[in-house]
């Protein structure tokens, strides 16, 4: 099998994930893009894993999905926590420690 | 198929970090609020203490186990162990109560508003937050699993189990909530980032060759020839998540602001730890999985050790904040550590693990010292409020003053002998350059020591200066400790140097 | 096609059993209607509005979908070991109850410190 044009679709995933993270300033959607970033390298994977005829390939994506997932909820108590007490979830906003 | 095999026994010290975690967890749900604070202090003391009893005892395994995911062996049994020490000091700090009249330096519930009825309750009520010690049991965990990672998958799992918790751990000041707060955005945003770099990378180095297995990495590495534009893509974007975790230049925009916002207490413990369990994590990948295409990695590592270096240092100098000159020298220090590791060889490994444990101690130290000197926002952390702190405070100016000169480097502290024995590895490794500069750096990186020690002793205290809470067993003893070992390991340093060289080789 | 028998048996069933269910309850089941009966989600939950203009949505959502995420990803691990199964005996079985019970741990902190109770 030839993995060519699924590693170009994820390295596009890839480019805006990690485009979105630098460029939007609302935390969730930089973070929503870090979570694309992340199926990108799982998209990867799974291609790769039947190139090579192996499994752990996709096991490896399953794990990718479990972090993900614990990492969504970190960053949303964090986000949260945040927008709480600032009524907003702007990067920007977030400025008193010196950038 | 037969079912796996695991060395549980190999991987004890991890499984009794990563229980008492898990148990910590429950007493949070099930012990009343009076009690918990004891019972958590006790069980992660003594958790850490029998993981250490149990890494001394694997002295000299060299297993892999778990179906080829952890290696157990001298640098990952000797990381594991300073990071026990150095988590062990940590809790002492975590564990401090009368610097904050009657809690500890952390917000009693994170979830709380800054300044709303829920946080003024919890603050009459004295409520400690105990949730820190099953978060950093985790992130011990965490910490111990990474240098022993011996394939892709375990390594990324690592990194994201001693990333999560110091996340959420960063935003739990007592003070200063939305400065906390903020860090941990930075902090996790900017993690988050790192690791989706390092996994993607991870991805083409499989796709490359063919398994998750460091030493199988290896074995491929001259076998396929046509692919290499697939390799380095993915080695350089795995090396993005490993420098981002050191603070290695141009990865380090997070470490002074998070170093800065973060509850001091949780900064030392980070500041410690993490850099030594990446460190130990990158020696494993690259010398291990991807040592037979050094040529192509080193003049990228030269480069970025280089730039951390010199950027950590020379943006120290313009630094006004206590807090923020620490991070920035952590920085430099994790340039010196890199100096050595461009130089594959055993002597470069004995160095750097060496160099970690002297600069853990002396990290440790000096964070805890920032906690004591207070006013009335909390810490004073201004450089201006600590001139003439050392009328004010002979005895806390000097411990202050000997971290800061073990972080220059100057003789008779660990500081002088870990940098000695990195720039030897990295001369004998043929780095002459970079030994160079980082001499040349070092000679800087005194002049700004210095100048801080020559604020505390040698001008006028403010009239408005800060005063020095008065800590304490818990704090006096981790200061103690962290002051000991830097001069002993600057004086003695034989016998740490010599266990560093046992350990210093990697199994395949 | 004796390979799609129990398949085909099962979507029968199941086909079977949702319109007994369907059926029987529309037969026997009392019939009160009022006006939560007969809203969208008739689970006695006021529904809200949609917001108008990117307006906010309560926090409440979010924590109650983090509880959603990682209970519901976790069963991901289910599935490999549900297909290999006999062939890792006790060894997949200890291992699949303790990450279980590790699952659970979080639930129960959850629990006990009130994250489920919706006010």
């Amino acid at each position: 099998m030839n993995p060519t044009s699924y590693l170009v679709l994820a390295t596009i995933l890839f480019t805006l994930g990690s485009g979105g993270v630098l460029l939007r300033r609302n935390a969730l959607v930089a973070f929503m893009s870090v979570e694309l970033m992340l199926n990108a390298a799982n998209l990867a994977f799974v291609a790769f894993a039947r190139m090579h005829g192996a499994l752990d390939g996709q096991i490896v994506a399953f794990f990718v999905m479990i972090i993900a997932a614990a990492e969504v909820v970190i960053g949303l108590a964090i986000i949260v926590m945040i927008f709480r007490t600032r009524r907003s979830a702007s990067v920007d906003d977030a400025s008193l420690l010196k950038l | 198929m037969i079912a796996p095999s695991i060395e549980y026994s190999a991987l004890l010290p991890m499984i009794i970090v990563f229980g008492a975690g898990v148990v910590g967890v429950l007493v949070e749900a099930f012990v009343p609020r009076r009690f918990r604070h004891a019972v958590q202090v006790i069980l992660a003391l003594a958790a850490l203490a029998a993981a250490f009893v149990q890494v001394v005892r694997l002295g000299g395994t060299e297993i892999i186990g778990a179906v080829g995911s952890v290696a157990i062996d001298g640098p990952a049994l000797f990381l594991q162990g300073t990071v026990l020490v150095l988590a062990f000091i940590s809790m002492f700090f975590f564990a401090e109560r009368r610097i904050e009249a009657g809690g500890n330096a952390f917000a009693p519930a994170a979830s709380s508003l800054p300044g709303s009825e829920e946080e003024r309750v919890l603050v009459q009520q004295r409520a400690l937050q105990t949730e820190i010690y099953p978060l950093s049991m985790l992130a011990v965990g965490g910490m111990m699993l990474f240098p022993a990672a011996n394939d892709l998958l375990a390594m990324f799992v690592a990194l994201e189990v001693l990333s999560l918790p110091l996340y959420i751990l960063c935003g739990m000041a007592r003070r200063r909530r939305l400065l906390s707060q903020e860090a941990a955005m930075k902090y996790f945003l900017l993690g988050a980032f790192a690791s989706g770099f390092f996994i993607f990378g991870a991805s083409f180095v499989y796709g490359f060759a063919g398994s998750l297995e460091f030493a199988e990495i290896d074995a491929a590495l001259g076998a396929r020839v046509g692919q290499e534009g697939l390799l380095l893509a993915g080695v350089g974007m795995m090396a993005v998540g490993l420098l981002f975790k050191i603070g290695a230049v141009p990865f380090h925009a997070w470490t002074p602001d998070v170093y800065q916002g973060a509850p001091t207490q949780v900064t030392a413990f980070m500041a410690a730890c993490t850099k030594l369990a990446a460190f130990g994590a990158m020696m494993r990948l690259f010398y291990v999985g991807l040592g037979g295409i050094r040529t192509d990695w080193q003049p990228m590592l030269w480069a970025v050790a280089i730039a951390t270096m010199v950027v950590g240092i020379v943006v120290a100098l313009s630094q006004t904040d206590i807090k923020r000159m620490l991070a920035y020298s952590s920085i430099a220090h994790g340039g010196f550590i890199l100096t050595a590791f461009v130089a594959v060889d055993e002597l470069a490994i004995a160095a750097i693990l060496f160099y970690l444990a002297a600069y853990g101690f002396v990290t440790l130290g000096a964070f805890a010292v920032v906690t004591l000197v207070r006013d009335a926002g909390g810490e004073a952390t201004h450089l201006s409020k600590w001139a003439g702190l050392g009328r004010r405070s002979p005895l806390l100016a000097a411990t202050f003053g000997l971290f800061l000169l073990a972080l220059a480097g100057i003789p008779l502290t660990s500081g002088f002998v870990g940098k000695l024995t990195v720039f030897t590895a990295a001369f004998q490794g043929g780095a002459m350059p970079l030994v160079i500069v980082g001499v040349l750096v070092s000679a800087v990186a005194a002049f700004f020591y210095v100048r801080v020690i020559v604020l505390m002793f040698f001008s006028d205290p403010a009239p408005e200066g800060p005063t020095v809470a008065v800590p304490s067993v818990w704090t006096t003893a981790g200061i103690a400790v962290g002051a000991v070992a830097t001069i002993v390991l600057g004086v003695l340093p034989g016998p740490l140097l010599d266990l560093a060289e046992q350990a210093a080789l990697f199994i395949r | 096609m004796d390979l799609y028998a129990p398949m085909i048996g099962l979507i029968i069933l199941g086909a079977v059993f949702a319109v007994f269910s369907v059926v029987v309850s529309t037969v026997i089941g009392p019939k009160r209607y009022n006006r939560a009966r007969l809203d969208s989600y008739e689970c006695g939950i006021e529904p809200t509005p949609q917001p108008v203009g990117g307006g906010r949505i309560p926090i409440k959502y979010y924590l109650t979908a983090m509880t959603f995420i990682i209970f519901d990803i976790e069963i991901i691990f289910l599935y490999p070991w549900a297909v290999r199964f006999d062939h890792l005996g006790v060894f997949g079985f200890v291992a699949m109850v303790t990450f279980l019970f590790l699952i659970t741990v979080p639930f129960v902190y959850e629990w006990r410190r009130g994250g489920l109770e919706w006010d």
